[in-house]
């Protein structure tokens, strides 16, 4: 009882059980069956009708067990009061459903019903274990089997399990002559004992499966058995109501033409349990608000069915209709809203659009001056004029070379430094050029010669077995990973273990050998060589995934054919992963979440608008900048990310711009702009950027805790952008902002110099580093906070004057040491890089022992003003 | 907001001293708001008679229980290995030559000869079944045990209640969470990583004092200013993100503020003579510093024993680059384990601290009965064995067993998810508490039914 109570607390609280009595029944609009067509063949066939009620276009509730069925020709198809249909006999029948007045119906045709009905081992008798869990991971499926017995996992490999069963154990698996004293079927139905438990009743359809099958001379698999052809699933979309069960129907179609009801066969899972669940029998139920996928799995293909249930919110079409469009992208986003009764913030503000554009597109904070240009202008094109000048920026090149050589994993720490730079510098020439990125990947596939000269070519060196390679190209160009695919056929997904060696042989012939000196090494492609399929131990035709299989003798070079498949204008898996990368940049969120797990099993949360960008990018010959136009020019983009009531949780539908930490990269040079001193990177020249860095080797404690990614694999969780208290600590006591502010070269100082009064210094600093005016409010609030703490400045530092104490000098000298030390040793590194400056050196003098307490503290108190709004959320975040 | 601790002074280096620098939210900021603690309280999910702390020792890269502590003597050489069983302090259990001290005191621990998991043989799946007691599925990422204290006891003292070291466990292979986070509980409750390797001769947890030229008066005057800049922004307090920033830096505060929370990181009090009895080394001085932390009010303390299995001698003897040989049992990995786990377990008990302390050791899974053809034994998550010492739990005990090979449990099969409930009952926690998940639905800590060991009890 008292653990009850304990979650109902939170429950009341926030307004879950509210929402869930909102969302009341409204009578169906409409009433229709599913599926709409119906073929059974072979006597006995069956198939499980669903009555659904519709509105609006959208299923919203399973009527099925309340309906009435009849069948206009039961000697063709006869239906029970649950809606299944049996066939008797050739022929048409009309079945109809009746709820109150409401009356619908569907049309069935019946054909072969003089043959049997047969029961196949693939297609019938293995999903049946599979479905019951024998060929699990857990179970039989493991790698070692259990108890002896060993089954391929979830049934990969039909002739294995067929033999495994009819043959192996002195053949006590099976008893031809009486089938229920098979082991097969006393096992699981604990009729003999079995560590694994009951897995289905004597009787029960999957026990019928069996046995049928081994009464009808259980026949082997065979190259003809029909293979299948399609998974449909119905409802493809429903709304779900709290309390009301949604039966969902899975049908396959194959290669002979016939039609079935594998339901239940079928494993079903859903990809949000918050939002709704499903059990073994493909019932689904509502358990919160929200949308979710209901993935089916029969015999190695993917489908599901999309679920939902809207808010508990009441929003008026006409906010809808009148939320901002300027593109196809808002209209998707917009819909989706709609249904969800989420209702879209407005539109940001310019303050807020320029700081976040340049941020997104180019990793940098606009200076205060064309802060000040951009909210001056009143041109209506300005945000779209804004979004092309950024594209054409200097740091737009360097910002997107960062990013994809993270996905290009351009690191030192498996490359010689000059080979690196080959490396990056490919990449970053690619940016600036504008360079497809089909292209890129094309010239990066294909790539040979001396990796000094062709940059690319340092690819291969990083990956060089093709294994390696196979896997890292199918993360980092189809955004998906197909390794389980390695050992077994991937047990979420269509890839097999075939798929996966025929893509693998594609990357044999891959060739490397030392070249001229340290980090030059020749890439080329040989003539000979395969890899082998590890069961079938003899390499397979050379073949990318779904793709057109080359001869393993063909003089085509595999890399080449690799190539062009991938970045066919009819190739979906590079478009489509590539956009949902970029899409992220500037949305906070993947379409598909995480961007390099896409799979069927993961369906993206706007499939439409995920195909028509992706579309749109090919059509635009896979060019980076058409691509971020399109989406920076959305109106969606341009929400502000102030939420309103209706959206506040919302972090999933686009609903306000999502609000975020900025990447550890761009919050150091944002800290370096606005105070005004840059960092220096050992190795690099004075001035250069943490986005300019080829690597992330560079050593850099802040990079580090901020969460820069290693570059070690190619899966986008390696950048962490997670706030943590190191972080904190780092920015509170850490010396990378102090040093920073207490510099005499940077904005501080400048400050110092030209001695505004508070105000004009809290505009100076909200300008540069929030990109925004500071506020009446603000700039009294913090005015009265700068007094007081000045005030206490003084006080203290006038109290340790007194003769004894003698810290106030102690503070000063000691301070006096560390900036000189500071001083000195940038200036050795200056003599290093050549560029004498002897100009700095007054300037880097530290505070003058004479130094008044009063400008003393003025100057502390103008570093802590700077410190408190750099380490604010505001600051650290974009929005 | 309630202010819990605001007439509490702190003691600075230099003689000043000051108000805390945290007066309201203490107890927010780790999550908590002082209405849901009691609401635990009041409820039952907290024992308040048992205030029990828990170390866990991760050996990352799965020790081989049949070198271990599972020795087959009779079994043929390629199952049995290089290494001899030795006798222990309790008459009837042998363990590994590898671990002479540990072996002094099976008194003290219990052996669970019997522990297996049903997922994938990789590193990844055993490390969220192990620290969570769940594979994760449906998008739902469970919390470490840690954090579930974490969430239902809140911090005791300054200390963060949570702390892990020295650092996550990074890249093992896969791309699964390890379990090593508060999952749907937010990462409020994340444990407090310390990113920074103890046995370092410098070794300081970076950031963790202000400098010189920052009196408090500044650091105060800084937090201030700071609040009234992140005004303009409140809203983005509905962001996971935004709420954790805050509650980071004032945990931060709380950490520079608080006297025992610095010195709980400060190993520099440790006498020589024991720095060395633990092993000088990181797996050593991180065991340590887990003592340290436990007598100064952190609840839970993980210890990584390593980050990765790649290119580093681990656990993970598969006997080829990138990975380890099984020789490095007796030469390494073995002496490492030895001397920071007999002297945990000495100074705990000598500290009287024992009683109330579960010492956890334990890995992701076994490795493969047969030696492979490269000398080492590969994955395999059907068999293997963990320790628990202290915490009120029963020692001297060998726990289930496994078959002759030691390829499969012979009886009492143990699942992650009866290690967890053995843990949290053990740290007085009902076992059918029940914690908010996504959209406040109830996720209890473990499924319904599962049983603790109650040997051990």
């Amino acid at each position: 009882m008292k653990k009850r109570a304990l979650v109902l607390i939170p429950v009341l609280l926030l307004g879950a059980f509210q929402l869930l009595s909102h969302a009341t029944y409204s009578a169906p609009q409409t009433i229709e069956l599913l599926p709409s067509e119906i073929m059974l063949r072979g006597a006995g066939a069956t198939q499980q009708l669903l009555l659904e009620s519709r509105a609006g276009g959208v299923f919203n509730g399973d009527l099925t067990a309340r309906a009435a069925f009849s069948s206009s020709n039961p000697v063709v198809a006869k239906v029970n009061e649950r809606g299944l249909v049996t066939a008797v006999s050739d022929g048409r029948s009309i079945i109809s459903a009746k709820i109150g007045d409401q009356l619908t119906s569907t049309v069935i045709t019946v054909e072969q019903s003089f043959a049997p009905y047969p029961i196949s081992f693939r297609n019938h008798v293995l999903p049946v274990m599979t479905k019951a869990g024998c060929n699990s991971g857990a179970c039989h499926g493991a790698a070692s089997g259990k108890n002896g017995f060993r089954l391929t996992l979830r049934g990969y490999d039909p002739e294995v399990d067929y033999l495994t069963l009819s043959r192996q154990a002195s053949a006590r698996r099976i008893n031809k002559i009486e089938p229920a004293m098979s082991l097969m079927l006393l096992k699981p139905t604990l009729a003999v004992s079995h560590a694994g438990g009951m897995r289905f009743a004597p009787g029960s359809d999957d026990y019928k499966t069996i046995s049928k099958w081994i009464a009808s001379g259980m026949p082997a698999p065979s190259d003809t058995d029909p293979a299948i052809t399609r998974l449909e699933v119905f409802p493809k979309q429903v709304r779900l109501f709290a309390g009301q069960p949604q039966q969902i129907l899975v049908r396959a179609s194959f290669s002979d033409g016939h039609v079935e009801d594998v339901t239940r066969w079928t494993k079903f899972f859903s990809s949000d349990e918050n939002v709704a669940v499903v059990d073994d029998k493909g019932i689904v139920k509502l358990q919160g608000a929200g949308e979710a996928a209901v993935s089916v799995w029969y015999l190695s293909r993917v489908s599901a069915a999309r679920v939902f249930s809207p808010f508990a919110n009441t929003i008026s079409a006409e906010a809808y209709q009148s939320a901002p469009r300027s593109n196809y992208i808002d209209d998707l986003i917009i819909q989706k809203l709609q249904e969800l009764a989420i209702e879209p913030s407005r539109l940001a503000s310019d303050s807020e659009f320029i700081r976040r554009a340049y941020l997104d597109a180019a990793g940098i904070l606009p200076t205060a001056e064309e802060v000040q240009r951009f909210l001056a202008d009143n041109a209506a094109e300005k945000r779209t004029r804004l979004i092309d000048s950024l594209l054409e920026r200097p740091e737009y090149v360097d910002y997107w070379s960062y990013r994809l050589s993270d996905m290009f994993l351009v690191n030192s720490q498996k490359l010689p430094s000059n080979a690196m730079w080959s490396y990056y510098n490919w990449v970053r020439s690619g940016v600036a050029e504008n360079k497809p990125l089909s292209k890129m990947a094309r010239e990066l596939i294909t790539a040979s010669g001396n990796t000094l000269s062709n940059g690319a070519a340092n690819y291969y060196v990083l990956h060089k077995d093709p294994i390696d390679i196979t896997e890292n190209m199918s993360i980092a160009f189809m955004g998906f990973s197909i390794t389980c695919a390695r050992c077994h056929n991937h047990p979420l997904e269509k890839w097999t273990q075939k798929d996966y060696y025929q893509m693998a042989n594609l990357f044999s012939r891959v060739a490397l050998k030392n070249g001229a000196g340290r980090g030059d090494v020749i890439v080329y492609s040989s003539d000979a060589g395969d890899i082998n399929h590890p069961r079938l131990n003899e390499p397979l035709a050379p073949r990318p995934l779904e793709g057109p299989a080359l001869k393993i003798d063909s003089a085509v070079d595999r890399r080449e054919h690799f190539a062009l498949w991938l970045t066919s204008s009819e190739n979906p898996f590079f478009g489509r992963a590539m956009v949902n990368r970029i899409w992220k940049n500037f949305m906070g969120r993947g379409l598909v979440e995480a961007v390099d797990d896409i799979r069927d099993t993961n369906p993206p949360t706007h499939a439409e608008l995920l195909e028509k960008l992706t579309r749109d990018f090919i059509d635009h010959n896979f060019e980076l900048k058409h691509l971020i136009r399109t989406i920076m020019n959305s109106s969606t983009y341009q929400l502000t990310s102030v939420p309103n009531n209706t959206n506040k949780g919302d972090l999933k539908y686009y609903s306000h711009y999502i609000a975020r930490r900025l990447p550890a990269e761009v919050i150091l040079d944002a800290l370096s702009q606005a105070a005004g001193v840059p960092e220096k990177f050992k190795g690099h020249p004075p001035g250069r950027r943490a986005l300019q860095l080829p690597d992330t080797q560079v050593e850099s404690y802040f990079l580090d805790i901020f969460g820069r990614p290693p570059r070690i694999v190619a899966v986008d969780s390696e950048r962490q952008q997670e706030p943590t208290v190191t972080q904190a600590l780092h920015v509170i006591n850490g010396d990378t902002i102090n040093r920073k502010l207490r510099s005499r070269e940077g904005f501080v100082q400048k400050l110092m110099d030209s001695n505004p009064d508070n105000r004009a210094a809290i505009e100076q600093v909200y300008l540069r580093s929030l990109s925004r005016r500071a506020t009446t409010g603000e700039v009294q609030a913090l005015s009265e906070a700068l007094d007081r703490n000045y005030k206490q400045l003084l006080e203290m530092l006038g109290a340790r004057k007194t003769p004894g104490s003698g810290s106030a000098s102690g503070y000063m000298a000691e301070a006096d040491t560390k900036e000189k030390s500071e001083a000195v040793s940038e200036e050795e590194e200056s003599i290093a890089a050549s560029v004498k400056k002897p100009a700095v050196a007054s300037k880097h003098a530290a505070p003058r022992t004479d130094e008044k307490p009063e400008s003393l503290a003025r100057r502390q108190v103008l570093e802590d003003l700077m410190w408190a709004v750099l380490t604010g959320k505001e600051f650290l975040f974009n929005h | 907001m309630i202010q819990l601790d605001a007439e509490k002074g702190v003691n600075f280096c230099d003689g000043l001293r000051r108000r805390d620098f945290l007066h309201a939210g203490a107890l927010a900021f780790f999550g908590l708001t002082i209405g849901d603690f009691l609401q635990w309280k009041a409820l039952g999910a907290v024992d308040k008679n048992k205030d029990v702390n828990c170390i866990m020792l991760f050996l990352v890269g799965g020790p081989s229980h049949l070198d271990t502590f599972d020795m087959k003597p009779d079994a043929p050489a390629e199952i049995r290995g290089p290494y001899k069983a030795i006798a222990t302090n309790v008459a009837g259990i042998q363990i590994s030559e590898i671990f002479p001290r540990s072996a002094r005191h099976a008194d003290k621990f219990s052996l669970i000869r019997s522990v297996y998991h049903n997922g994938a043989g990789v590193h990844d799946v055993g490390h969220q079944m192990m620290q969570t007691g769940r594979f994760f599925q449906a998008g739902t990422e469970h919390p470490h045990i840690g954090c579930v204290l974490s969430k239902l006891k809140g911090p005791k003292g300054d200390a963060p209640p949570h702390v892990l070291l020295p650092r996550p466990i990074g890249n093992t292979g896969g791309n699964l969470p390890h379990g090593q986070t508060a999952g749907f509980l937010g990462k409020t409750y994340d444990p407090f990583v310390l990113n920074s390797d103890p046995s370092e001769p410098d070794f300081k947890v970076p950031d963790l004092l202000p400098p010189d030229y920052l009196p408090p008066i500044r650091v105060d005057g800084r937090a201030s200013l700071r609040t009234l800049v992140d005004k303009s922004v409140s809203y983005l307090e509905s962001t996971p993100d935004a709420r954790l920033l805050d509650s980071n830096f004032e945990q931060a505060y709380r950490l520079i503020s608080s006297q025992s929370a610095r010195e709980a990181f400060d190993i520099t009090k440790e006498d020589d003579q024991t720095r060395a009895r633990y092993g000088r080394n990181r797996f050593g001085q991180s065991c340590l510093l887990a003592r340290r932390m436990i007598e100064r009010g952190v609840r839970f303390v993980t210890v990584n024993m390593f980050e990765t299995v790649f290119n580093e001698i681990t656990w993970d003897i598969h006997g080829s680059a990138p990975f380890s040989p099984i020789s490095c049992y007796r030469d390494l990995v073995g002496p490492m384990f030895d001397n920071a786990y007999s002297s945990l377990l000495e100074d705990l008990a000598a500290r009287g601290l024992l009683d109330n302390t579960l010492v956890l050791a334990m890995g992701e899974f076994g490795r493969t009965p047969k030696i492979n053809p490269a000398g080492g034994r590969d994955h395999w998550p059907n068999c293997w064995t963990i320790l628990m010492a202290g915490g009120g739990i029963k020692g001297g005990q060998v726990i289930g067993s496994s078959d002759e090979i030691g390829g499969y449990p012979k009886d009492r099969p143990t699942s992650p998810a009866q290690v967890a409930a053995t843990v949290f009952r053990a740290l007085g926690i009902d076992l059918e508490t029940e914690l908010p998940g996504a959209q406040n639905r109830p996720v209890p800590i473990v499924d319904y039914g599962t049983q603790p060991i109650k040997e051990l009890f």
